[in-house]
């Protein structure tokens, strides 16, 4: 899932400052899952803006809706009734969402609540950690379904720096170092070999080295 | 005198650009260099123009020194982080290069590592902000330097469209000093041009770029029409009984018209430096 945090409130009433009537719009996709913008979230932020801009003597309108999936246009429209009575949108959605609302309205200011942060997994109640970068190019099935691209600080694709110890990245004795990881699952699977084979450098014109990505299925495009 | 003092002056400045070799073989660029030696005001290092691997326009600037040529290098965000971009600044100015030039650089796609991983930490105006910032003594992380560098930076312009001259305002703003324009194929729109990048404040150099062959005026007819590159200045290369020559010529006579309406002119031959001679011939320089 494409996993946000809030921003903080400061920032978001800084945003939405100059405007009285706020359609605050969460999504029930990723960030729901990882309780950044969905209909709880949505309810909250409005109270504490609602609080906030109480103490300073001043009234807003906030109209609160979650849509279904807010990088979709389909959704997204369900927003027409209410766009006319709302001076900006706040949206809780990641920054797709947020474009595909900024695309669809043009006249509307439109700013993000939250932070999105990266493509990943839940590894307990609360804690999410970054597993994919969505390098167009997958390697995993070489690596043991463990990706050193997003998992390792330097994206090393040839085993592990000197700064591997104990296990531990040394950035931080928080990070697992991803090629530890590898290796024992390598070696779980009896596939050690894989590991002395030399991976090239890698294309990243895949990735973000190509610009701007696209994908057009001519079997479904229209 | 320097290029730095012959644009605070106001005098015109004459610069060519210098390529270095894909490779270490060098003859060709020193050599290309002498030929020209006393007759430009400084040489201009690109780096790795065009996304195309090429030897660094740091040594390349360095060695154009060494042939007792003042030399202006490139610096750009693709392809060096701020760690790396500041560091090479600290050497290129240990190394005598007194100026550079903030360019754009092109997308990693067109080029000829397309694989490559692009870095693209700073942009043009953030680029001229460091440069600035290593000058006043301090890195972009606001540590102390020992000893400080001292450049004569500029920027360029994409094209000569009003929005550009708007992004050029900004680079000035940033530290840019001097402009450098796209090529000039049309007297008359450039002095238009002049006109409104006056509110800018600084010296503009523009570009007069060697046409070496129809089908490459054409492609920038068609391609480019901002460039202005007329019909009839195709005929004249299509009709002309030596089409190289003629290319030269044009060179040459768009350099001498310059010469009263800008602060400077910038050579560009693209791997034809051999030929510089002879526009600075026609430009009667």
């Amino acid at each position: 899932m494409i996993t946000a945090e809030r921003k903080p409130l400061e920032e978001i009433i800084a945003s939405v400052k100059p405007f009285q009537r706020i359609l605050l719009v969460g999504c029930n996709e990723c960030v729901t899952v990882c309780a950044a913008g969905g209909r709880k979230e949505v309810g909250l932020l409005a109270s504490a803006l609602q609080m906030h801009f109480m103490t300073e003597g001043k009234t807003i309108d906030i109209k609160e809706i979650t849509l279904e999936r807010q990088c979709d246009p389909e959704y997204v429209e369900e927003l027409n009734v209410h766009m006319d009575q709302a001076d900006a949108v706040l949206s809780m959605a990641c920054g797709c969402g947020v474009q595909e609302i900024a695309r669809r309205y043009r006249e509307k200011p439109v700013f993000p609540a939250v932070n999105t942060k990266f493509m990943g997994a839940s590894e307990r109640q609360g804690v999410w950690a970054e597993r994919c970068q969505g390098c167009g190019d997958c390697l995993l099935g070489l690596t043991g379904g463990i990706c050193p691209i997003a998992r390792c600080s330097k994206r090393l694709l040839n085993g592990p720096c000197g700064g591997s110890t104990t296990g531990k990245c040394e950035i931080s004795p928080e990070v697992d170092c991803v090629w530890q990881l590898i290796w024992d699952r390598l070696k779980a699977l009896g596939m050690q070999d894989r590991y002395e084979d030399i991976t090239p450098a890698k294309n990243w014109q895949t990735g973000r080295g190509g610009g701007p990505r696209k994908i057009i299925r001519e079997d479904l495009a229209e | 005198m320097s290029f730095r003092k012959r644009l605070s002056a106001g005098e015109f400045v004459v610069l060519a650009e210098m390529n270095t070799p894909k490779g270490v073989n060098i003859s060709k660029m020193v050599l290309d260099s002498r030929r020209i030696k006393g007759r430009v005001d400084a040489v201009i290092i690109p780096d790795m123009d065009n996304g195309v691997m090429k030897m660094s326009a740091l040594a390349g600037g360095v060695l154009m020194q060494q042939q007792g040529m003042e030399a202006i290098i490139h610096v750009y965000g693709r392809d060096r982080n701020s760690l790396a971009l500041q560091g090479d600044l600290l050497a290129a100015h240990v190394l005598g290069i007194q100026n550079l030039i903030v360019v754009h650089s092109e997308d990693m796609a067109v080029g000829d590592h397309r694989d490559a991983q692009p870095v693209n930490e700073l942009d043009e105006p953030g680029l001229l902000a460091a440069i600035r910032t290593l000058q006043e003594g301090n890195d972009m992380a606001g540590f102390e330097l020992d000893g400080r560098p001292d450049f004569t930076t500029g920027c360029t312009l994409a094209s000569f469209k009003d929005s550009e001259l708007d992004l050029a305002e900004k680079k000035v703003a940033a530290g840019a000093g001097f402009i450098v324009t796209p090529p000039v194929f049309d007297i008359d729109t450039f002095s238009t041009f002049m006109e409104k990048a006056q509110k800018l404040n600084v010296p503009v150099i523009p570009t007069v770029f060697l046409i070496k062959s129809v089908a490459i005026a054409r492609y920038i007819a068609t391609s480019e029409p901002d460039a202005n590159l007329s019909e009839d200045l195709i005929k004249r290369i299509r009709k002309a009984s030596d089409r190289e020559m003629e290319g030269i010529k044009i060179a040459g006579e768009t350099v001498a018209a310059l010469r009263g309406m800008a602060h400077g002119v910038r050579i560009q031959t693209l791997g034809w430096e051999h030929r510089l001679g002879a526009i600075l011939d026609t430009a009667g320089l």
